[in-house]
């Protein structure tokens, strides 16, 4: 069975530049530092291949953090296995999906999360985060990734978990949409 | 005061505190250090602190939390302003640094 939240179908279609790599888990030794140097590249990429009208700098950027967030996000959360990233843009329209392994609990934390995120405004959630983060001395995470795509960038997402994808754990797709300018 | 590594730059001078290159640290933890450069500041008591971001190319939202967390130790401080700085050609800034002032409707937010 297929759970899905948020925005989950395709936005770009078939016109659409493609871009799409795995990271390797095991002879990389997959890291924190890798989600930057690939976002960076993504990033790179992507904002070469937009069309006139759509400022490079800004796009490159969008781009790269919001691969960068979800990448930190993907490899803090995997439960070993890969992680494939797929990247397309049409027109102002930029989409990435990625696929990382979770264990059953952090989907079961990250559902109940999803529910609050998806009913109330990101803006509100995104001070209410904060406020509680200062008053928090004890959070190693900020949680602030996905409010800050959502509030600040205006990007659209989506989440889809599978368990039967997988032998072990939850297969978990992260899609993300911007519109660029 | 100064940390230096091949990523990024945070020092300061006076109270002002400057910070260059990307930070992307991979949480509360990793920021500690940083976090503790600025209470240092803070805790002289300035009058008006300075957050200079124009050579920020790049800050993951960890690092946007450590921004946040910091101002909101200075509104606890009413006699000491804060101003931060930041560049039009660095988006991330436009993007998310209103959220600062959001937070302390008094801190002075220039962006130039």
């Amino acid at each position: 069975m297929v759970e899905e939240f948020g925005n989950t179908g395709q936005v770009t279609g078939s016109e659409a530049t493609r871009f799409c790599l795995t990271l390797m888990a095991e002879p990389l030794e997959l890291s924190w530092h890798h989600s930057g140097v690939t976002s960076d590249f993504m990033g790179e990429y992507f904002s070469r291949a937009c069309t006139k009208g759509i400022d490079p700098l800004d796009a490159r950027h969008s781009i790269s953090y919001m691969i960068n967030e979800i990448l930190e996000n993907a490899i803090k959360f995997r439960h070993g296995g890969d992680v494939e990233i797929s990247g397309s843009l049409e027109a102002e329209t930029f989409e990435v999906r990625v696929v990382n392994v979770i264990d059953e609990e952090t989907a079961r934390t990250f559902r109940g999360h999803l529910n609050d995120l998806l009913e109330r405004d990101p803006g509100e959630l995104l001070l209410e985060r904060i406020e509680a983060n200062a008053l928090d001395p004890d959070s190693s995470g900020s949680g602030l990734g996905l409010l800050t795509l959502m509030s600040d960038y205006g990007a659209k997402m989506g989440w889809s978990f599978a368990p039967g994808r997988v032998t072990e754990g939850v297969e978990l797709t992260t899609i993300a949409s911007l519109r660029l300018s | 005061m100064e940390i230096s590594t091949n990523d990024y730059r945070v020092w300061t001078e006076g109270s002002t505190i400057h910070y260059e290159g990307t930070m992307r640290l991979s949480g509360t933890d990793a920021y500690a250090p940083v976090l503790e450069i600025m209470n240092s500041v803070l805790e002289s008591k300035p009058e008006v602190i300075t957050l200079d971001l124009t050579s920020l190319e790049f800050l993951n939202s960890s690092g946007i939390n450590l921004l946040a967390k910091f101002t909101i130790e200075i509104r606890k401080q009413p006699d000491v302003g804060v101003r931060v700085l930041g560049s039009k050609s660095i988006p991330w800034q436009s993007k998310s640094l209103r959220n600062l002032q959001r937070l302390h409707p008094a801190l002075e937010l220039t962006i130039s």
